[in-house]
């Protein structure tokens, strides 16, 4: 668990901390790759809503390449699967994703991040 | 020509019966006609003859409304035997092409009676002129006729045997199309052979009429921000859909084993890919990056009586002192297995259910759904508690209750119907206008209302004391 789909849509939230929150950076991650159905239609509903450099950077980092720096207009079978490989089938089990602003740790474990802030970090 | 179908309902639940009918007919494009006088839909009634465009429709109805037990096509009904029949020859139409060569099996029946075994007979042969020339099949038979006779149901009464036979309120005759093969997931999604849940789990049946007013379908995206033990998630992504769980409490998620035990329970399901992830925040301090993500929200909020709601933040005001205490605390290193946990304090249920929607409206996209359950006191209730907890672009689809006496709860559809796009709720309680005294909804504080056993009580200090009992 903590898909790339996740990470794409979780943004530091701690009081005060509104620019460049996201994304979150992964630290000593341990993957898995796991098979899921794949379904074009939910793919094309959920492309408008991806921060595009965030999930091919954090792709990158994780080791794949197969997805352009540019989110395409026409997207082809070919795409669409290595989309779902990366949204869907990788999978970060444990680990961290730190803040890049203002350096909050939220610790993965069993594949379930903990969001929760500090007392001092709410508003 | 629209055509007639006779929908044999479960006995339960039946507030659940039209909102899931509207659901399902909606999720499939199927439009259907209810019957136009009153006392023909009474949803605490067992047939109901229902207008729809094909037998098609009829099939899909019954694979997935867990309420429908069969759906049959409608021949004949009728208060007396004469009228059934008389209707039934001018039927003929629908049923001539059976008479030639079809095996058959003819069943009657009838609802809170017992019919004896003579009368059964009786009103068999009187289909004699329906001249049907197959086989009589009881095992594997081409088509099954189905006569039922509906007699009033009279609780707590004693009859004898077959006392009152033939008095019944009206006949219904068809020919069977579906049975409602939906019905059978509420023993598949049975909590007790569940490999994980809790004492706050939802009964599958609810769950499941839950998943179907969300419209869960392949390719949907769906949010249940209090996971919990993951109650709704099961069935919604069972019809296909994708859920994203959240909860404030990580250990509800989690269980005691390295896998989680919702991950373990969708395993069981084999769903597990279809739970996108769980995660632990609280929703008045949430991480999402942005809003319209999701097709539906499905939830049932912690409301007190097994588990209060809580929130991020302190009850009473700290000390300077206390509070660098508590700082150095949070930010002092320490072993991973006792990780920092910060304060929580308690999350009033009509302040918590505001929130909701208005949560709601920021993540739905629009024409999505909020599914949810609200606790109600049932002799204080009003529509209007309802309705002063919606906010601009949210509308009330559905509320049925779930009675159990002095108090129920309310499953509540509402669609968002706006194309707008808001920004992320703040959490902070509503501030009524100054000049009028704000509506106080029967679900307020209905924590304290429950352990005090729903009585009205003048004696403000009883009620605060009780405020910090552990149930």
């Amino acid at each position: 668990m903590v898909r790339l789909l996740t990470h794409n849509l979780l943004a530091c939230h701690a009081k005060d901390c509104n620019t460049n929150n996201f994304p979150l950076q992964f630290k000593d991650v341990q993957l898995e790759i796991r098979e899921a159905d794949f379904n074009p239609e939910f793919l094309k509903g959920f492309m408008p809503k991806i921060d595009w450099k965030a999930l091919v950077d954090t792709a990158r980092q994780l080791g794949d390449t197969s997805l352009p720096l540019e989110q395409p207009e026409m997207v082809d079978d070919e795409f669409l699967k290595n989309l779902h490989h990366i949204l869907l089938e990788i999978h970060v089990e444990e680990g961290s994703m730190t803040c890049p602003n203002c350096g909050h740790v939220y610790p993965i474990s069993n594949g379930i991040p903990n969001m929760l802030l500090a007392e001092h970090e709410i508003g | 020509m629209p055509l007639r179908y006779l929908f044999h309902f479960a006995q339960v639940h039946h507030e659940f019966r039209l909102p899931e009918l509207q659901s399902i007919s909606e999720l499939h494009g199927i439009s259907y006609k209810l019957p136009n006088e009153a006392k023909d839909r009474d949803p605490r009634r067992p047939f109901m003859v229902v207008e729809l465009e094909s037998e098609e429709d009829a099939r899909i109805l019954a694979r997935r409304c867990i309420l429908i037990k069969a759906i049959y096509e409608f021949y004949a009904q009728g208060s007396t035997y004469e009228e059934v029949h008389e209707v039934n020859r001018q039927n003929e139409h629908l049923w001539k092409r059976y008479i030639e060569d079809t095996s058959f099996r003819f069943l009657i029946t009838s609802s809170h009676h017992k019919i004896p075994q003579s009368r059964q007979r009786e009103v068999i042969e009187s289909f004699a002129y329906m001249d049907f020339r197959g086989k009589i099949d009881m095992k594997n038979p081409d088509i099954l006729l189905m006569c039922f006779e509906e007699y009033d149901d009279k609780p707590g009464t004693t009859l004898e045997r077959h006392e009152g036979d033939g008095k019944f309120r009206v006949v219904f005759f068809g020919r069977l199309i579906e049975e409602g093969t939906a019905r059978q997931l509420i023993h598949k999604f049975d909590v007790k052979k569940r490999v994980y849940y809790g004492n706050t789990s939802m009964e599958s049946e609810i769950s499941l009429l839950m998943a179907n007013q969300t419209l869960a379908s392949p390719g949907k995206f769906v949010y249940d921000p209090f996971v919990g033990t993951g109650s709704m998630a099961y069935p919604t992504a069972h019809f296909g859909a994708l859920v994203f769980g959240s909860d404030i409490d990580g250990r509800q998620m989690r269980g005691k084993q390295k896998v989680p035990g919702v991950i373990r329970a969708a395993q069981q399901y084999g769903i597990s890919s279809h739970i996108i992830d769980l995660a632990t925040f609280d929703i008045t301090n949430n991480p999402w990056r942005c809003g319209e993500l999701f097709d539906a929200i499905v939830t049932d909020p912690p409301y007190g009586v097994r588990a209060g709601a809580k929130r991020l933040g302190r009850k009473r005001e700290l000390s300077e002192r206390q509070r660098e205490l508590c700082l150095q605390h949070s930010l002092s290193p320490r072993p991973d297995d006792q990780p920092y946990i910060p304060p929580t304090k308690p999350y009033e249920l009509s302040h918590l259910a505001a929130d909701l929607v208005l949560f709601a409206r920021y993540l739905l996209k629009p024409g999505g759904r909020l599914v949810f359950f609200l606790p109600t006191v049932t002799d204080e209730y009003e529509e209007v508690d309802i309705y002063s907890m919606l906010c601009e672009g949210m509308e009330v689809i559905a509320n049925s209750l779930q009675n159990f006496g002095s108090w129920g709860r309310r499953l509540v559809t509402i669609r968002k119907t706006t194309l707008k796009q808001y920004s992320p709720p703040t959490f902070e309680p509503a501030q009524p206008p100054s000049d009028e005294p704000a509506h106080i909804p029967a679900h307020k504080d209905f924590r304290e209302k429950y352990f005090q056993g729903f009585k009205k009580s003048d004696d403000k200090t009883e009620q605060s004391s009780l405020y910090f009992v552990n149930p």
